[in-house]
C-alpha cells in the first residue's frame, strides 16, 4: 500500500520534472549565452498558456495544433523584446537588468490581466484531458505523460543543437568570449537575438502545456520564473545537462512530500526551496 | 567633518518636515488630508524599505530576502500582542531583535555566496520561512489564515468638539509621525555608514572582497553588520505595517512583491546613496498614485513602462541623472565628449 503510494509519488515527480526542465533550459540560455538576468522569463510561459487558451476558445484549436502558432508567436515576441529593451542592458550591472526585467514582467502580467482577467482559465474541453492509464495501482495521466515527452524531446533537441549545429557552436562561442567571437566574424548581436527568442519560444511551449495541465492565471509566470531561476542556479550556470538532474531532484522531492506527508500539498514550495537553499549553502562551504 | 554639517542639516530638515506635514496638510486640505496622510505613510514605508535594502546592497549582497525580515518583524509583533499583555509598542524593538538575529543566522551561512547565487539562496530562505510560519501551531501564529493585530493608536471621538473625520485624521497623523520617525532613524543609520570608515569597508567588499581583505577590512564582519542593520530596520517596518493594516497573513506578509519593491526603488532612485532610495520612493509612489487615479484598470502597465524606460534612459537612477546634469552645467565641454564616447 505504502509502496504504491511511494511509486506514485516518484512517477508523478518524474513527469512534472519535464516541464520544469523545459522552462529552465530557456532561462539558462538567456543567462548562459546572453548573460542577462531575465526575471520576465516566466511571462513568456504565461503568454504561451493564454494564447493557447484563446485559440482554443475562439477557434476551437486543439492545444497540440496551437503549438504550431504559439511557438513562432513567442519567438517573435521574444525577438521584439530583445530588440527594444534587452540589448541595451547587456553591458549594464545585474541590478539594472533585474529592474528592467521586473518592469517587463509587471507590464506583461498586467496586460494579460486586462485582456483575460484574473480568473483561472483552462482548456477543459479537450477529450484527452481525463484519459489516464493504470499500471499496477499507479495512475498515469495522458496529459502529464505527453507534456513530459514533449519537454524531454525539446530539451534534448536544444542540447543537440548547442552541441552539434553551427548556430549552437556560435552560441557557445559567444557565451564563452564575446569579444573573441566577434573577432572571428560572428555577428554577436544576431546570435543573442536568436538565443533570446529561442528561450521565449521554449517557455511559451511550456505554457501551452500548463494550460492543459492546470488552470493558469496571469500570475502563473512569475512563480515559474522563481522556480526556473532556482533550478538554473542549482544546476550551475551554463550547465544544460545539470538542469535535467536538478529538475528531476526538485520535482520528485516535491511530489514525494505532497503524496506521502499528510497535508503535504501545502509544503510543495517549502520543500522545493529548502532543497535549493541547503544545496547552495553546502556547496559554497565545500568549494571554499 | 566639513561634509558632516550638511548631513546634519538635511536630517534635521527631514525631521522638521515630518513634524510639520500633518498640520500643514490639514490646514490646506481639511478632510482630504486624511487620505493624503495615508498616501504619505505608504511612500515613507516604501522609502524605509528601499533605504534598508540599499544599505545591504552597499556590501554587494543582492538580497531577495527583504520580505522575510519584513514578515518576521510583522509576525513577532502580532504574536507578542496575542500571547502577552505587554504594551503593543514593545513589538517594534522585538521585531528589530528577531529580524536582526535571523539576519545574523542567514548572513553567516550565505557569506560565501555571490551575485545570483546569493540572491536565489535568500529568495529560497523567504519561501521556507513563510512555510515555517504557516505551519506553526494555529493557536500561536494562526496558520494560513493569519492573525489580527491590534492598532497602535485608538483615537476617541469627542462629541461636540471633533468632527467625524477627525478620528481618522488623528489616527493617520499618529502613524505618520511613527513612520516619519523610523525613516529619520534609517536616514541616520545610512548617513553614519556613508560618512565613517564603514563606507570604505562596504565599498571595498562590494567591488572586490579579496582586495578588501588584503587592505585590512574584514569582509565577513562588514557584510554581517550591513545585513543586521538592514534587517532590523525592515523588521520594525513590518511590525509597524502590521499594526497599521490590522492583520498578518503568510501569503501577504511574506509576499515576494515586498522584495521586488525593495530592490526596484533604490535602483530607480540611485544605488548606494541615502538620497536615491528616498527620491525613488517619492517619485514611484507619486507615479503609482497618479496612474491609479487616471486609469482604474491596468494602471500597473504604466508603472512597468516607467520602470523599463527609467533603466533605458537613466541607467544610474534619478541621482545619477542629477549628477550628470550638474556636471554638464559646470563643465560643458568635458561632459559633451563624455556623451559622445
Amino acid at each position: 500500500m505504502d509502496l504504491t503510494l511511494l511509486a506514485q509519488g516518484l512517477v508523478s515527480g518524474v513527469l512534472a520534472a519535464g516541464l520544469y526542465a523545459l522552462v529552465s533550459v530557456g532561462l539558462a540560455l538567456a543567462i548562459g549565452v546572453i548573460g542577462v538576468i531575465n526575471f520576465a522569463h516566466g511571462e513568456f510561459f504565461m503568454i504561451g498558456a493564454f494564447l493557447a487558451y484563446q485559440l482554443f476558445v475562439s477557434l476551437g484549436f486543439d492545444p497540440l495544433l496551437s503549438l504550431i502558432f504559439v511557438a513562432p508567436a513567442l519567438f517573435v515576441i521574444g525577438a521584439v523584446i530583445y530588440q527594444t529593451t534587452i540589448r541595451y542592458v547587456l553591458e549594464a550591472p545585474e541590478l539594472n537588468q533585474m529592474l528592467l526585467t521586473f518592469g517587463l514582467s509587471i507590464v506583461l502580467q498586467n496586460l494579460a490581466l486586462v485582456i483575460w482577467g484574473g480568473d483561472p482559465r483552462s482548456i477543459s474541453g479537450v477529450p484527452y484531458r481525463s484519459v489516464g492509464y493504470q499500471i499496477g495501482g499507479i495512475s498515469i495521466g495522458l496529459v502529464p505523460l505527453g507534456s513530459f515527452l514533449i519537454s524531454l524531446v525539446l530539451v534534448l533537441a536544444l542540447y543537440a543543437v548547442l552541441a552539434r549545429s553551427k548556430l549552437g557552436r556560435a552560441m557557445r562561442a559567444v557565451a564563452q568570449n564575446r569579444i573573441g567571437a566577434s573577432l572571428v566574424g560572428l555577428e554577436v548581436n544576431r546570435i543573442y537575438l536568436v538565443a533570446f527568442a529561442l528561450s521565449a519560444l521554449l517557455a511559451g511551449i511550456g505554457g501551452v502545456m500548463i494550460a492543459v495541465i492546470q488552470s493558469p492565471t496571469p500570475t502563473v509566470g512569475f512563480a515559474f520564473t522563481l522556480k526556473a531561476f532556482a533550478i538554473v542556479v542549482l544546476a550551475g550556470l551554463g550547465n544544460i545537462r545539470g538542469i535535467l538532474w536538478a529538475s528531476l531532484a526538485v520535482a520528485v522531492s516535491e511530489s514525494l512530500v505532497a503524496t506521502l506527508v499528510p497535508n503535504g500539498d501545502a509544503l510543495r514550495n517549502a520543500v522545493f526551496f529548502a532543497i535549493i537553499f541547503v544545496v547552495l549553502v553546502v556547496r559554497a562551504r565545500r568549494t571554499a | 567633518m566639513r561634509r558632516a554639517l550638511p548631513d546634519l542639516l538635511w536630517t534635521l530638515l527631514l525631521a522638521v518636515a515630518v513634524a510639520l506635514a500633518p498640520t500643514v496638510l490639514r490646514a490646506l486640505f481639511a478632510q482630504a488630508s486624511v487620505s493624503y496622510l495615508s498616501i504619505a505613510a505608504n511612500a515613507i514605508s516604501l522609502a524605509i524599505l528601499a533605504l534598508s535594502w540599499d544599505l545591504l546592497a552597499r556590501t554587494g549582497q543582492l538580497s531577495l530576502a527583504h520580505a522575510a525580515f519584513y514578515g518576521a518583524g510583522a509576525y513577532s509583533a502580532a504574536i507578542l500582542a496575542k500571547v502577552s499583555g505587554l504594551p503593543l509598542v514593545l513589538g517594534l524593538p522585538l521585531a528589530a531583535l528577531v529580524a536582526a538575529l535571523l539576519a545574523l543566522g542567514l548572513g553567516s551561512v550565505t557569506l560565501r555566496l555571490k551575485g545570483i547565487y546569493f540572491a536565489i539562496a535568500t529568495l529560497a530562505f523567504t519561501e521556507v520561512l513563510k512555510a515555517v510560519v504557516q505551519e506553526l501551531p494555529t493557536g500561536l501564529a494562526g496558520g494560513s489564515a493569519g492573525l489580527n493585530v491590534p492598532p497602535l493608536f485608538r483615537p476617541h471621538f469627542v462629541p461636540g468638539v471633533m468632527q467625524r473625520w477627525e478620528i481618522a485624521f488623528q489616527r493617520n497623523e499618529a502613524y505618520f509621525y511613527v513612520y516619519g520617525g523610523l525613516l529619520v532613524l534609517a536616514v541616520v543609520v545610512s548617513i553614519v555608514t556613508q560618512r565613517t570608515r564603514l563606507r570604505a569597508a562596504f565599498t571595498a567588499v562590494r567591488t572586490n572582497e579579496e582586495v578588501a581583505a588584503v587592505m585590512g577590512v574584514r569582509p565577513a564582519r562588514a557584510k554581517l553588520l550591513a545585513f543586521v542593520l538592514s534587517s532590523a530596520l525592515v523588521g520594525m517596518l513590518g511590525a509597524l505595517e502590521a499594526m497599521r493594516l490590522g492583520s498578518v497573513i503568510p501569503d501577504g506578509t511574506f509576499a515576494i512583491s515586498t522584495t521586488v519593491f525593495a530592490l526596484v526603488t533604490p535602483i530607480f532612485g540611485g544605488l548606494y546613496t541615502t538620497l536615491g532610495p528616498i527620491l525613488g520612493a517619492g517619485v514611484l509612489s507619486a507615479v503609482e498614485e497618479t496612474l491609479r487615479r487616471t486609469f482604474a484598470e491596468g494602471y500597473l502597465i504604466g508603472y512597468g513602462v516607467v520602470l523599463v524606460a527609467s533603466i533605458l534612459f537613466m541607467p544610474r537612477g534619478i541621482v545619477g541623472l542629477f549628477t550628470r546634469l550638474a556636471r554638464r552645467r559646470s563643465a560643458p565641454s568635458a561632459s559633451d565628449t563624455e556623451e559622445a564616447g
